[in-house]
């Protein structure tokens, strides 16, 4: 029984930043990297349910990205994964979140788990769909901001509790293996200390790449994605203004802002 | 001089052979039980952990001795308990070694070498000064009878604020009936004694080297005469004598045999304890070896033999109990049941033949003997129990040290799961970037020195409240203008200065602290001062205390101390002296830790201000609450915080102007404690920096401005 946990290492931003000389990206200098919000609770779902399990449940932690991430992963080692895999080669770099999905699926299609968790998000692209573009490429059922999990490892079938809009839940059968994304709250993750961390130093991180997977570079990256970054920019603020007075007085000014806009006055 | 032989008591007088024999075998089975408890006890202290407390051990018994013979920790802050227990010891002490001296010539010297000492003179005196520590004991042991009985003190009153009234362990009865036996037991051997010292005066009062020298035993004789008036003669007495010289024999035989067994013990455990003390206790925690693979305190045999020694030394004086400013405002956490329990869970289950499992043997979670993880994490690591407890029990690396494990594991409050996640990324406990650390810098008027580019004298650690509370960069700014008025060639890390890592080591998280301890000392290294200076004593401690450890040996200053050197070296001037009645707070770290308690004081006088001290004061200073992590941990509502407790102290002081704090975090827990409690427009909590600089005269009159506006 193996359960593979899709993980991402996140960044996060200092107050003050800058913006790449491309304006493709933030510069580098100026962002904070750590493991996704969203992973840390599916993570602990993968643990709890090893924990709870009589026979043996492997727990694998799987990311694609460049050196950095293996700090992530050995976070993740240290809260008890049993191995952790970085995917990555150069041409990776660009991949939007459906093309990351296709390398996940071939590493799963070699590991063979019997439940994939991936996080509903991550905090700082918030596409929502690295995971259902994972579960599609496999061609697995899958549900989204899973918020309770009945499952018992080896069974075909789990029960879970998704997170509606306003408040309401929804619960749905599923048939295993299958992709659930893990909303936040589901759980209480677990601590990882600086000592277990550094005790996870001591294990191996594997590193798979591109022809690893029987991928090649027109399967990946920019070139591959569907969307790609043009610009980004730090919007103007300040463009909403109040409009005080009757309403036949704001209709007024209304209309002349409007005109101003149109250039007519 | 009185040389007479026959002047002495001749031992097992009128006694049949068979009676001396049945008496030695009923002393020699004693002599077995107490070797056998013994043997009991140092097997149980042997089960645990190696600790490296055998160093400098003529320099530790000489410590032990000088303690115990001037009684010091046992009258600090109970002088009259101080004093009888004092009676009770020497009295002890002396009929020990009477006993003992006995015991030398009848059983040793005149035997073997048919040599005899105690007669005459010698034994005349020995009789008086006897019967004086006889009366010592009996003195002693009624005030103690007394002080449980009536005075009723909260701090021998056993009931555990970690335990609900329902709970079996809640009230520790067993405990008091020990007490009680025990005093009855000790009082009732010396009754006995001089009721036997009197019937035998009266049994032999017509031997005149008795009768004639009975006043050398004036207890005694005392008693004899009034005997006698009573009418009972030679031979009643000499009856009266055999049955209770068998009484008597009989409970003090069974008293020593039952020493190890009982809350007598202390008179062993509690010495070893002193022996054993360690001045860096809570100042310096317990480094963990590299190759160690488990942390901190899971099982009872995860203490070490100290800490197991240090269970059984605790006398349940209640001092610690008193003085914990968790147990004070109900949080479920004193200092005296955590030693407590552990003991009984040491003596449950270490005393035993086998070792039992392991599962046996975890001391947390939330059975009878267990320690709960909300008792830990009550602890504010403020030192005041360590400070005061009499026998030198380490109550705060132990507390720690069973933390470490919670960490491990995973057992906090998420909030504070958080705050340890935030340090790691960001350095800092506020969970602010890196980058803004020196940000209030921006403000001064000048441009302070980059200690990692240029050589600087003094190296200022500033520390996370200091550099990113807004109420302390006030303060901090100040202090800065303060450094630069005084011409000290000064410069800061700036954004390569970490949390120090006092109350991360404190909270238990080991690695985390590791990690900023070695941070920080990598970085310092890379610079060029003379000495550190930080005004927050958090930082100051475990830089002073801790950092030498890890490789890390920097001479390092709090700010009372640089100021008070520059105010009288004259390099800062005064040019105002204050009208004020204030308090002093010493905060923990500072006064407790690092014994600062005079250059704050010192400097308060200089400025002219009144100052009244608060009933807790120096050593006994109530911790603000904030120490241990417990600053990141929110302290439940609807029961006074400590630092509450502590503002209505001072707000008993009349026409009290000013409320003074000298540590960052200090300054943040009583600004706020003012205004809950209702002192807000009463008076005021300032730092003291914040006095000093209302007092300097400052050359550059923008500078002054500057400060005033702040
Ligand atoms: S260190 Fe302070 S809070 Fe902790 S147990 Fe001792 S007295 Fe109480
Ligand atoms: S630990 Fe020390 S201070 Fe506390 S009750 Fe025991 S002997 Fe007294």
């Amino acid at each position: 029984m193996k359960i593979l946990v899709a993980v991402k290492e996140v960044a996060s931003l200092d107050d003050d930043f800058e913006i790449r000389d491309d304006h493709l990206d933030v510069d580098e200098d100026f962002l904070l990297y750590d493991l996704n919000e969203w992973d840390d609770y599916s993570l602990e779902e993968a643990m709890n349910i090893k924990e709870a399990s009589d026979s043996d449940v492997e727990v694998v932690v799987v990311s694609v990205g460049p050196d950095r991430v293996e700090e992530s992963l050995r976070k993740c080692l240290a809260k008890g994964a049993d191995r952790a895999i970085r995917v990555w080669s150069d041409e990776m770099e660009g991949s939007d979140s459906i093309t990351i999905g296709r390398v996940l699926a071939a590493v799963a299609e070699q590991e063979k788990p019997d439940m994939i968790f991936a996080g509903v998000q991550s905090s700082d692209d918030a596409n929502a769909s690295t995971g259902i573009s994972l579960s599609s490429y496999l061609n697995w059922p899958h549900a989204a901001v899973v918020a309770g999990l009945e499952y018992t490892p080896g069974s075909n079938k789990a029960v879970v509790t998704r997170e509606l809009e306003g408040g309401m839940a929804q619960e749905v059968e599923i048939s295993c293996p299958a992709v659930l994304t893990i909303q936040l709250g589901i759980n209480t993750p677990r601590y990882a200390s600086l000592r277990g961390i550094k005790q996870a130093a001591a294990k191996p991180i594997e590193e798979i790449s591109l022809s690893d997977l029987g991928l090649s570079a027109e399967d990946v990256g920019a070139y591959a994605s569907f969307a790609r970054v043009r610009r980004m920019y730090i919007p103007e603020k300040g463009m909403a203004t109040m409009i005080d007075g009757t309403p036949a007085e704001q209709a007024a000014k209304l209309a002349e802002i409007i005109k101003e806009y149109r250039g007519e006055l | 001089m009185n040389e007479a032989q026959e002047i002495t008591r001749i031992l097992f007088q009128g006694f049949q052979t068979s009676s001396i024999y049945l008496f030695y075998a009923f002393g020699y089975s004693a002599i077995a039980v107490f070797l056998y408890g013994c043997y009991v006890q140092v097997r149980k202290y042997r089960r645990g952990q190696p600790d490296s407390a055998w160093g400098e051990f003529l320099a530790r018994f000489g410590d032990m001795v000088k303690t115990m013979l001037t009684h010091r920790t046992i009258k600090r802050r109970d002088k009259a308990a101080g004093k009888a227990h004092a009676a009770i010891f020497f009295g002890f002490v002396l009929l020990f070694l009477g006993t003992a001296t006995i015991t030398l010539e009848y059983d040793i010297t005149e035997p073997l070498f048919g040599f005899k000492f105690w007669y005459g003179d010698f034994y005349l005196w020995f009789s008086l000064v006897l019967d004086i520590a006889g009366t010592a004991v009996i003195a002693g042991v009624l005030y103690m009878m007394y002080r449980r009985k009536w005075l009723k003190l909260p701090k021998l009153d056993y009931k555990r604020p970690d335990r609900e009234p329902t709970d079996p362990d809640y009230d520790r009865s067993e405990y008091r009936r020990e007490d009680w036996a025990f005093l009855w037991g000790f009082i009732i051997i010396l009754i006995t004694g001089f009721l036997l010292e009197a019937s035998r005066l009266i049994w032999l009062m017509n031997d005149p080297t008795v009768w004639d020298y009975r006043w050398w035993s004036p207890v005694g004789a005392l008693i004899a005469n009034v005997l006698h008036g009573l009418g009972i003669g030679p031979e009643a007495a000499g009856h009266f004598r055999t049955g209770l010289w068998w009484f008597h024999g009989f409970i003090a035989l069974t008293f020593v045999a039952l020493i190890p067994f009982t809350k007598v013990k202390h008179i062993f455990t509690a010495s070893a304890s002193l022996m054993f003390r360690d001045p860096m206790a809570g100042r310096r925690l317990p480094m963990v070896p590299e190759d160690q693979e488990e942390i901190g305190v899971k099982t009872i045999t995860d203490l070490t033999w100290k800490n197991l020694l240090n269970l059984d030394a605790c006398t349940k004086c209640g001092r610690c109990h008193e003085a914990c400013p968790a147990n004070a405002v109900g949080a479920p956490l004193s200092p005296r049941d955590v030693i407590l329990s552990l003991r009984e869970f040491a003596n449950n289950t270490l005393q035993k033949k086998e070792l039992p499992d392991e599962a046996e043997l975890d001391v947390h979670g939330k059975d009878i003997g267990q320690v709960f993880m909300e008792t830990l994490w009550s602890c504010r690591t403020c030192l005041a129990c360590v400070e005061i407890c009499p026998v030198a029990v380490e109550h705060v690396p132990i507390i720690v040290q069973m933390r470490r494990k919670l960490v491990d594991e995973g057992n906090m409050e998420p909030i504070l799961q958080k705050t340890l996640q935030s340090v790691h990324k960001n350095g800092n406990s506020m969970g602010e970037s890196k980058r803004k650390r020196a940000k209030w810098t921006k403000d001064l008027p000048f441009t302070i020195k980059d200690a990692r580019k240029e050589p600087v004298d003094v190296m200022w650690f500033v520390g996370d409240y200091a550099s990113f509370d807004p109420r302390n960069q006030v303060v901090t700014k100040s202090f800065a203008k303060l450094m630069r008025q005084a011409g000290v060639d000064f410069g800061l890390l700036y954004e390569a200065e970490m949390n120090a890592g006092n109350d991360i080591r404190r909270v238990g998280e080991e690695g985390l602290y590791e990690f900023l301890a070695t941070s920080n000392i990598s970085t310092l290294e890379k610079c060029d001062f003379q000495s550190i200076v930080t005004t927050d004593p958090h930082s100051f401690n475990t830089i002073r205390n801790e950092y030498p450890d890890f490789g890390g040996e920097f001479e390092i200053n709090h700010y009372t101390t640089v100021i008070k050197q520059l105010l009288e070296q004259g390099k800062l001037k005064l040019n105002k002296q204050l009208d004020l009645t204030v308090t002093f707070h010493d905060p923990c770290h500072l006064g407790r830790y690092n014994k600062g308690y005079d250059a704050p004081r010192d400097i308060i006088k200089m400025l002219g201000c009144d100052l009244v001290e608060m009933a807790r004061n120096r050593d006994n200073s109530f911790c603000c609450g904030a120490g241990g992590g417990r600053i990141w941990i929110p302290d439940p509502v609807g029961i006074q915080k400590p630092s509450e407790n502590r503002i209505h102290e001072a707000g008993e002081i009349e026409d009290l102007d000013v409320f003074i704090v000298s540590c960052p975090k200090d300054l943040t827990m009583f600004e706020d404690a003012r205004k809950t409690a209702g002192y807000e427009g009463k008076f005021e909590v300032k730092e003291l920096i914040e006095l000093i600089t209302e007092c300097v005269e400052f050359d550059d009159e923008s500078v002054d401005e500057d400060a005033d506006a702040a």
